[in-house]
């Protein structure tokens, strides 16, 4: 019964909120586990090499999730959603720029933050 | 560690060789190159670049222009004691011996193997596409590309030898950090744009199948300097480690031919030993 009404709510959504949204959702767990498993998985390179391949193909859905989320809300009048979800586009590059090794626990929390932000942003579309 | 992975040929020449080891590696894979140029009537030092050589989580925290910075004082404190200074490297350390000959006019010589300026070689993985994201964000201190056959190395016996040395983890890393290819191509991005400005005698060389990174660095190079003394020699049985893969010693008679060429100070002594 809960299940079916939640359906419903989140099939009326555009598929571009969505695309967002589940993105997000993903990369916030992402780098939340990558943040706890770096030192202790750190030697298995393997291992970390196939969970970043993961998390950027992840980033790039979701840098096309908001472009595509942006376009469609110039499309439909909403200008200011248009304009404040590309900035998220530059956000993890501005974020890696500063990045160092020895503070990376901070980086990462900065970039889930930054990303729990614009999930909050996308949701208050609704 | 580090210091001990260090070498010097001292015999009072009159010119030396600076060597620069690749990205992860150490002055141990440069060492034959050094006794050979030292046998040649070359005084020879290669030291460990900063970051190497020590823990696996010290060259996370390097950044290039430590590399730079470290080697041009090497560099600097040679040309005090001798009147021919010339610079060679391998993969990363032909591009830092690049970028300090753009600098530094009175460089006599360089010996640019394998150069490193462009990450193509044919054992970069299939999602090389996204390097990029991985370059450019956080996720490059999560990222480790790993080292895997052939090592650089088209010589069997010595893949074999290198593999179970790699299990040991005692010379070189068995990866390359995002992190430190991160640093690489920002010193890249450097020395192309100063490439120009390189005047000094340059031999170039670059293995036809390199794994790492194909000719088209040394192409590049070839292309792009101003030297009026430029020499390109691509090898047909190597792969990335063309100082000690099958045609190390043609390599290191090419470098040795080289040099004398160039030299103002020819040792009468010379012979090609190798």
């Amino acid at each position: 019964m809960v299940l079916d009404s939640i359906s419903k709510i989140i099939a009326q959504f555009p598929n571009s909120l969505l695309a967002i949204i589940v993105t997000n959702v993903i990369l916030i767990f992402g780098f939340a586990i990558g943040k706890l498993a770096l030192y202790k998985f750190e030697n298995k390179v393997k291992f970390m090499a196939l969970y970043t391949v993961f998390i950027s193909v992840v980033l790039v859905l979701y840098f096309i999730s908001i472009l595509w989320f942006s376009i469609s809300n110039l499309y439909n009048g909403n200008a200011v959603y248009a304009a404040i979800f590309p900035i998220f586009l530059f956000l993890p590059f501005i974020i890696g720029h500063f990045a160092s090794y020895e503070r990376i626990h901070f980086y990462t929390n900065v970039q889930i933050l930054t990303l729990i932000i614009s999930l909050l942003l996308a949701v208050s579309f609704i | 560690m580090g210091q001990s992975l260090d070498f010097e040929f001292i015999q009072e020449n009159d010119r030396a060789v600076l060597l620069f080891h690749g990205m992860t590696g150490s002055p141990f894979e440069m060492k034959k190159l050094g006794r050979a140029l030292f046998d040649a009537g070359f005084d020879v030092y290669c030291y460990c670049l900063p970051g190497h050589g020590t823990s696996p989580v010290s060259i996370k925290t390097v950044r290039w222009e430590d590399w730079y910075q470290d080697s041009t004082g090497h560099y600097r404190d040679l040309t005090k004691k001798y009147k021919e200074v010339y610079l060679g490297g391998l993969c990363m350390g032909a591009v830092l011996a690049l970028a300090i000959a753009s600098e530094y006019k009175d460089v006599k010589g360089i010996l640019s193997l394998s150069t490193t300026l462009f990450l193509d070689g044919w054992t970069i993985p299939w999602y090389n596409f996204l390097m990029p994201i991985g370059l450019h964000t956080i996720l490059r201190y999560y990222y480790s590309f790993p080292e895997r056959e052939p090592y650089g190395l088209k010589n069997e016996v010595l893949r074999k030898k290198v593999a179970a040395l790699q299990k040991k983890n005692t010379v070189a890393l068995d990866n390359y950090p995002m992190s430190c290819i991160y640093e690489l191509v920002k010193m890249s991005r450097v020395a192309q744009k100063n490439m120009y400005k390189v005047k000094a005698p340059v031999l170039l060389m670059h293995a036809k199948e390199d794994d790492l990174t194909s000719p088209k660095s040394a192409e590049f190079v070839y292309k792009n300097i101003s030297s009026s003394i430029r020499e390109y020699i691509e090898l047909e049985n190597s792969y990335h480690l063309v100082v000690m893969d099958n045609e190390r010693d043609f390599v290191f008679s090419k470098c040795i031919e080289f040099l004398n060429r160039i030299s103002e100070y020819k040792n009468e002594k010379f012979e090609v030993l190798v």
